[in-house]
Parts: C-alpha cells; sequence; structure tokens
C-alpha cells in the first residue's frame, strides 16, 4: 500500500503517494523527473547517486523515500541560484573536473557538503571526503583541484 | 524497482517498535541505515538482471558477508526475505551519545559511525572505537551506517564490532517483556547469527569507564583505504598500573574466524607483564595461534596470520604509548 510522505527537496514542499520499497533515489529521479541525481551500483559502492539529506551525505540508492519523510533533501539541480552556477559547480567546469559528468552530481554534493563544514580543507581532507565517489574518467586530480579552487574563491 | 515488495513500519517509540516485531514474527526486520539490510535485499534482483545481461561475476555481490563460511546465503540463516520492515529512523533518543556520570560510556544504537567519529571523548579515549568507525566504507556509508547495525549484522570482519568487543561493550536489548544486558563477546554466534530474540532491538551500546593509564587502537588492513572488507583487523586494549606493568589487556582479531575472535593467549602473555617491545613480540605471536583463518580471494590463511601478528606488535605499541607507557 503507497503511504503519503511530505519532504522538501531544494527548497520545495512535496507530497508523494510512495510505495514503501522505492528509494529515495527512484522518487527523485521518477517521480520528480529530477533527473541529475544518478544510478550507479545501486548498492551504496560509487557515490552517484549522493545527495544531501537534512545537510548530510547520503547514498539515496539505499535511503527508502518514507526514511525521508520530513527531511529536507537537496540535489545537484538545487546548487545553481537564478541560473548562476555555485562557485565549486564553476571550478569544476574551468578545472576540467568533468568528462563523461557521471560521478559530477554525486561529487558536487559531497564536496558541497566538505566544504560547509570545512572552508579549508587540505588535500588529505579532500581526497578522503571524496573517497566514496567514484570517478572513472579523470582521475581525480583534477576534482581535488576544483575542489581547492573552490574553496580559495570563496574566500578572496 | 530493485527492491522486493515489503511494508515499511514507523515506530514512533521503543515499545512500539518490539510490540511490533513481536507481531510479525519472523516476517519482519529492523531497519537501521540500511546499508547491509537493503543491499542484502537488493542482492538477488541485481545479480539477476547482470546475469540477464549476459555479464556481471556472480561473486561480485557477496562482498559483505565475504571471507567466511556461509556467506554466499544472503539471509546467513536461510530465513525467507522479509514482508515488514520495522524502520527506526523516528526514534531520535536511540542516536544519542553520552558519557555518564559514572565515567561509562553510551552509544545509542542508531549513533552512525559519522557521529560516533566525531565525538572529542571518544577519539580521546575510546579511541579503537573511533578508529573502527573510521575505517568503515567510505564516508557515504560512515554517514548511515550504525553501530547497531554492524554489530546485528554480526559479521566477523566488522569493523566497528570488533573495537566495541575489544573494549568490552555490553549491549543493552530491549523486548516486550523487558530489557537486559549482554556483554558483547557473549552476542555473535556464527557469521549473521546471534542471540537476540526475535522481538528483541539493540537500544545502546555501553562502554565500561577508563581509568586514566588506559590506551587502545584498531587497525584495519585492508587492499585500499576505502570501500574495502578487511582482510584483517585487530583491536587491542591496555591499562597499566603505577608501576608500569600491564593490570589489563585485550586483543581482538576480526576477519580471522567465523566471529570476532578474542585472542586470549595473548592477554594471558601480556597480564602483569612490563610492556616491553619483547613481551608485545611474544603477545603477538600468541594472538596469531589463537586465530583461525581461512584461505580467500581477499588473502590466504597464512598471510592472514601473519599480518595478525605483525598488526597486533604495531597496535599494542601504539596502545602502550596511548596509555602512557613506553614499550
Ligand atoms: C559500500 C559499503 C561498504 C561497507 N563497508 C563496510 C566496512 O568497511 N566495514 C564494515 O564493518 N561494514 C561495512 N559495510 C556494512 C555496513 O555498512 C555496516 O555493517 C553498518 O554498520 C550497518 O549498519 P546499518 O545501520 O546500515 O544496518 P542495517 O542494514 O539497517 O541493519 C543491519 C542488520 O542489523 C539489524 N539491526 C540494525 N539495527 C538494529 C537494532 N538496533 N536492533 C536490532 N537489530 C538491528 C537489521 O535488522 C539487519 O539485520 C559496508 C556497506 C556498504 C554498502
Ligand atoms: S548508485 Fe548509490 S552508491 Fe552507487
Ligand atoms: S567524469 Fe566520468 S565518471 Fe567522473
Amino acid at each position: 500500500m503507497k503511504r503519503i510522505i511530505s519532504l522538501a527537496v531544494n527548497g520545495v514542499e512535496h507530497e508523494l503517494a510512495v510505495e514503501p520499497r522505492r528509494t529515495l533515489l527512484e522518487l527523485l529521479r521518477e517521480d520528480l523527473s529530477l533527473t541529475g541525481t544518478k544510478k550507479g551500483c545501486g548498492i551504496g559502492d560509487c557515490g552517484g547517486c549522493t545527495v544531501l539529506l537534512d545537510g548530510v551525505p547520503a547514498f539515496s540508492c539505499l535511503t527508502l523515500a518514507v526514511q525521508a519523510e520530513g527531511c529536507s533533501v537537496e540535489t545537484v539541480e538545487g546548487l545553481a541560484g537564478n541560473g548562476r552556477l555555485s562557485s565549486l559547480q564553476r571550478a569544476f567546469v574551468e578545472d576540467g573536473a568533468i568528462q563523461c559528468g557521471f560521478c559530477t552530481p554525486g561529487m558536487l554534493m559531497t564536496a558541497t557538503e566538505l566544504l560547509r563544514a570545512n572552508p579549508h580543507p587540505d588535500e588529505r581532507e579532500i581526497r578522503l571526503a571524496i573517497s566514496g565517489n567514484l570517478c572513472r574518467c579523470t582521475g581525480y586530480q583534477k576534482i581535488v583541484e576544483a575542489i581547492r579552487h573552490a574553496a580559495e574563491a570563496d574566500h578572496e | 524497482m530493485t527492491l522486493p515488495r515489503f511494508d515499511v513500519l514507523v515506530p514512533e517509540t521503543v515499545e512500539q517498535a518490539c510490540s511490533l516485531l513481536a507481531e510479525h514474527g519472523g516476517g519482519a526486520r529492523v531497519l537501521a541505515g540500511g546499508t547491509d539490510l537493503l543491499v542484502d535485499l537488493k542482492r538477488p534482483i541485481v545479480q539477476e538482471r547482470l546475469i540477464e545481461a549476459g555479464g556481471g561475476d556472480p561473486g561480485r555481490f557477496t562482498t559483505l558477508g565475504d571471507g567466511e563460511p556461509g556467506a554466499i546465503d544472503p539471509w546467513g540463516s536461510g530465513d525467507p526475505p522479509p514482508d515488514v520492515l520495522i524502520s527506526l529512523h523516528k526514534l531520535a533518543g536511540l542516536k544519542r551519545i553520552e558519557v555518564l556520570d559514572d565515567g561509562r560510556l553510551r552509544v545509542g544504537a542508531l549513533a552512525t559511525a559519522r557521529e560516533i567519529q566525531r565525538v572529542p571523548e571518544i577519539r580521546d579515549r575510546w579511541t579503537a572505537l573511533a578508529e573502527g568507525a573510521d575505517s568503515l566504507g567510505s564516508p557515504l556509508v560512515r554517514a548511515r551506517g550504525t553501530i547497531g547495525g554492524n554489530i546485528c549484522n554480526a559479521r566477523p570482519a566488522a569493523d566497528i564490532t570488533v573495537p566495541a568487543i575489544c573494549l568490552g561493550a555490553q549491549l543493552e536489548l530491549q523486548s516486550p517483556d523487558g530489557s537486559r544486558t549482554l556483554p558483547g563477546e557473549q552476542f555473535i554466534l556464527a557469521p549473521g547469527v546471534t542471540v537476540i530474540e526475535p522481538a528483541e532491538i539493540l537500544t545502546a551500546v555501553t562502554f565500561p569507564a577508563l581509568s586514566a593509564r588506559t590506551g587502545s587502537a584498531y587497525y584495519k588492513l585492508g587492499q585500499r583505504k576505502a570501500l574495502e572488507i578487511s582482510v584483517v583487523g585487530v583491536a587491542v586494549y591496555v591499562e597499566l598500573a603505577g608501576d608500569d606493568t600491564v593490570q589489563a589487556a585485550c586483543v581482538t582479531l576480526g576477519a580471522v574466524g567465523p566471529t570476532p575472535l578474542a585472542a586470549r593467549s595473548a592477554a594471558e602473555v601480556l597480564a602483569g607483564g612490563k610492556p616491553t617491545g619483547e613481551l608485545l613480540a611474544r603477545a603477538a605471536r600468541a594472538a596469531a595461534a589463537d586465530a583461525t583463518p581461512i584461505d580467500d580471494h581477499r588473502g590466504t590463511a597464512e598471510y592472514r596470520r601473519l599480518m595478525v601478528e605483525m598488526l597486533t606488535r604495531r597496535t599494542l605499541e601504539l596502545a602502550v604509548e596511548r596509555a602512557g607507557g613506553r614499550s
């Protein structure tokens, strides 16, 4: 039997009827058409589906939609305000931290949370923070640089 | 959809959670962070699709319970998949972490590894527990995975469970009939099998108060730094007496037996001795003899035994140093 749940996604309140077995990832992509959040492995290994759940990174593939009841969810679609990319997003573009782009939404969400908690991470802290987000293209170097540049840009 | 059909019930109190479990009998499972349970539930479906697609390594989805007999059966005990999940996410009280007035540490069953990692008193004094939480999976796994789930899932390599047992964890269990407290080392019987009763919930894990001169450490050996199940895990605890001899010690090993394993002869070697390099080396050899590792794709039994010896020596040195002694 479906459940009615309410949750805020990128600041917008939604009330939805969901099957108990529906994952938060399926809710975002299929019910709300927010396809920025990616499905990779589906079992917690890749981080492609990372969103912020009440400000904490969470893999949406292993989170049931009903567990997000009453929560605030942030996805990659919420990062740009008024059509302007966040400084982190800009740094990803400018530094060539995006190749195929599949890992990018998850990386951005993880790095967004990192920079909120720790505005001046060193390289080790950056690498540790993204160690649950896999990238098959970039070799990570450009991603690490982009996160560092974004941190610097925010504090110039 | 990659999950089978089930209903989810969301209790508002622990009492409600227990009575829901009692009501639904064997068909219900407790859901905490879901990082073990939901993967187990997805596994048969993901596996089937991989095979349909003509690819995929059928061993791929055995990662979590790997390296132990019975790991291939996603249910461990052969139970059918649940038709009801009892999700604990509304039980905010079970997230609480506190140092009690009598000096004990009490960690709610729903505390995540990420929450445990960030408590300064735990880092400082129950260090092996913080280092176990540091070792869990990846930052994303640590943000969802709970101490209660790690313990109740009962895997021999479980990175929070091994140091928790080493530090003398007492498990608080609640059921419709009341509550009981059980030493952590008596809880796990076999891979995936515990003494928990069908309507029981683990509510908290408490750790004994520590005297000033104690030190502990946990080291997880894997093939990479993140997203890895340990090849060997070693947790040690050392308490020094006023004359610098070892007053009490405990060595607990992960991934070298069907359950987290107490290296009792290592503790015996240490008791009452001066923690010299020679004594620690002897204790490490005793730990290697206590281990009962098997061969698998992560490492051979022989390699694991060698690593137990080396890592026990190193973690003991670290723990003695942390206890304020020299080795
Ligand atoms: C990508 C990935 C990497 C991982 N890496 C590691 C690793 O490196 N080391 C490691 O040890 N583990 C690892 N795990 C396994 C898992 O994350 C941990 O065991 C975690 O601590 C489980 O907690 P949970 O809250 O998610 O448990 P859940 O999946 O919610 O529950 C696990 C089991 O415990 C039962 N349970 C949970 N809470 C309670 C309770 N309070 N009372 C009674 N029963 C309860 C559930 O019914 C279920 O059977 C990994 C998992 C993934 C997906
Ligand atoms: S899709 Fe969720 S972690 Fe890979
Ligand atoms: S850019 Fe392709 S996976 Fe990261």
